[in-house]
């Protein structure tokens, strides 16, 4: 069976770091961090009281009704959404409405309104719990959301596989396409989880990183020796795949063309990463997109400043290229961004795409002190300019989940 | 400030509900309340008219003067002196 092509031709973004591609990809390839001290409410009684917010303010975007029907994370995605629709100039009035879905990652869903009924019941003492709480509150709101807005009618569904969920979103999204079943898949993924008892959820775990005493905003510092762990960041990003044809055939400028798709499980604890599952990850990503590991130009990696994740995911490249993994650019932007859970996947394609089309790598930030077993080039500090042509971006996760998404120029 | 006028502030400021738009006719329906909106306002009259709903939202609140009625109803059970929260007061729950 022929399957189809795949072409990316709408980006949208609402993160740390900006709420538009360009705004982001400026702080990015300059090495500025969105990394932060949180505000006294959330930073109360943190070890680590650090975060990466999206300067992002619902009312702004939605009228009263609306917004109290919406937790932040359904706002950031109807945001990014709408944005990455504007951004392929699609009018889904003059489309077949069957043939478009929407595919979203999510890990932690509406946490903020799962935290307010919480806080109602037990710190308020109160029988008050909003009537729109589960609705608020379900992982698929925001797929269930777009769906609504943009009155798509193919496939509507819902990721999640913690860290790797919009990865995996888009990637699924990839194949409704290439199977025909779709012609245009909106997909993404979004992540509000800035609050308390998420946060302090993840400081129980240790896995938090310990704050910069002098720089709170370079306290994420991936593949670096010093490195202590994550830092949780909240947004959005989504991406419009279309079929190559139906992309022509519109005149839709086209940023990329979506390659290759690998997804394998660890299966070995339920935090601990193995080199075999993210190699094989990278390596079926690599075959999916008729390539050969030769013409990966750069590596988004996951990188998340965890021991564990950098030296295993360091270890499962090296044993995917060979001597030629040291050639290979590869950036964790999660140093400036944080980490975006759900929604990683999705903004790290996002950046990487956009690598590809202003041809230059991204830097890992923060990285001033080697690790004999963090040894490749980590593009560290500023980015670079390089002609590139195909980019990787990888996702990991708990539960063991590993999602690998390839895209390449549309010359190659 | 009568029961209606008061009504229509929650509206107006909760539910971008245009105020020369409703009549006492009004269905809560076409000014886009649904069901759930219609819960939710009941928390909004409990604080603004100090009252306190004890039995289950009733189901034939269909129009303004609908809630209206129900409102004052509330009001005349309640014993108490009643101080109408002015509008500068949040009443977010």
């Amino acid at each position: 069976m022929t399957l189809r092509r795949v072409a990316v031709t709408g980006l949208g973004v609402v993160a740390p770091l900006g709420n538009s591609v360009g705004e982001l990809w400026t702080n990015l390839v300059t090495g500025r961090s969105g990394v932060h001290r949180l505000p006294a409410p959330l930073a109360l009684g943190l070890r680590s009281p650090i975060g990466a917010t999206a300067s992002f303010d619902g009312a702004r975007y939605f009228e009263a009704p609306r917004l109290r029907m919406l937790d932040r994370v359904s706002q950031l995605a109807l945001v990014a959404a709408r944005q990455a629709i504007e951004d392929s100039r699609l009018d889904f009035s003059m489309e077949e409405r069957e043939r478009c879905g929407v595919f979203v990652g999510s890990g932690m869903g509406g946490a903020e309104t799962t935290e307010e009924g919480y806080h109602t019941l037990y710190a308020e003492n109160s029988d008050r719990i909003k009537p729109y709480s589960v609705l608020s509150a379900m992982t698929n709101a925001p797929a269930a959301w777009i769906g609504i807005d943009f009155q798509l009618l193919g496939p509507m569904l819902t990721y999640s596989t913690a860290c790797s969920s919009s990865a995996v979103a888009l990637g699924e999204a990839s194949r409704r396409i290439q199977h025909g079943d779709a012609d245009v898949m909106l997909a993404g993924g979004a992540e509000a989880p800035l609050v308390v008892g998420v946060l302090r959820a993840w400081d129980a775990m240790r896995t938090i990183a310990t704050e910069d005493p002098h720089d709170p905003s370079a306290s994420c510092r991936p593949f670096a020796a010093t490195r202590t762990g994550l830092v949780l960041g909240e947004g959005a990003a989504f991406a419009v795949l279309e079929e190559w044809n139906h992309a022509l055939a519109r005149g839709a400028s086209i940023h990329a063309e979506f390659a290759g798709y690998g997804l394998t499980s660890d299966v070995s604890h339920i935090t601990r990463p193995t080199i075999e599952g993210q190699a094989n990850a990278m390596r079926s990503a690599i075959l999916a997109a008729n390539l050969q590991p030769e013409a990966i130009d750069y590596i988004n990696a996951h990188g998340t400043a965890t021991l564990q994740n950098d030296a295993v995911e360091t270890a499962a490249i090296k044993e995917v290229f060979g001597e030629r993994a040291y050639a290979i650019p590869v950036s964790s932007t999660k140093s400036m961004h944080g980490h975006l859970l759900g929604a990683a996947g999705a903004l790290e394609f996002v950046i990487a795409v956009t690598s590809l089309t202003r041809g230059a790598a991204p830097p890992t930030a923060h990285l001033n002190a080697p690790d004999p077993d963090c040894d490749l080039d980590y593009v560290a500090d500023r980015g670079r300019v390089l002609p590139l042509r195909v980019a990787m971006s990888n996702s990991f996760a708990f539960g063991g989940t590993n999602a690998v998404l390839v895209v390449k120029v549309t010359a190659f | 400030m009568n029961t209606f006028d008061t009504l229509l502030d929650i509206l107006a400021r909760d539910y971008c509900v245009a105020r020369d738009t409703v009549t006492p006719e009004s269905t809560l329906e076409t000014l886009g309340l649904d069901s759930l909106s219609v819960l939710e306002l009941m928390f909004k009259i409990e604080d603004r008219f100090k009252v306190k709903i004890t039995e289950d939202t009733p189901t034939d609140l269909v129009t303004i003067s609908d809630v209206v009625r129900y409102i004052d109803g509330l009001l005349a059970k309640t014993p108490t002196v009643r101080v109408v929260k002015s509008l500068e007061t949040p009443t977010e729950t």
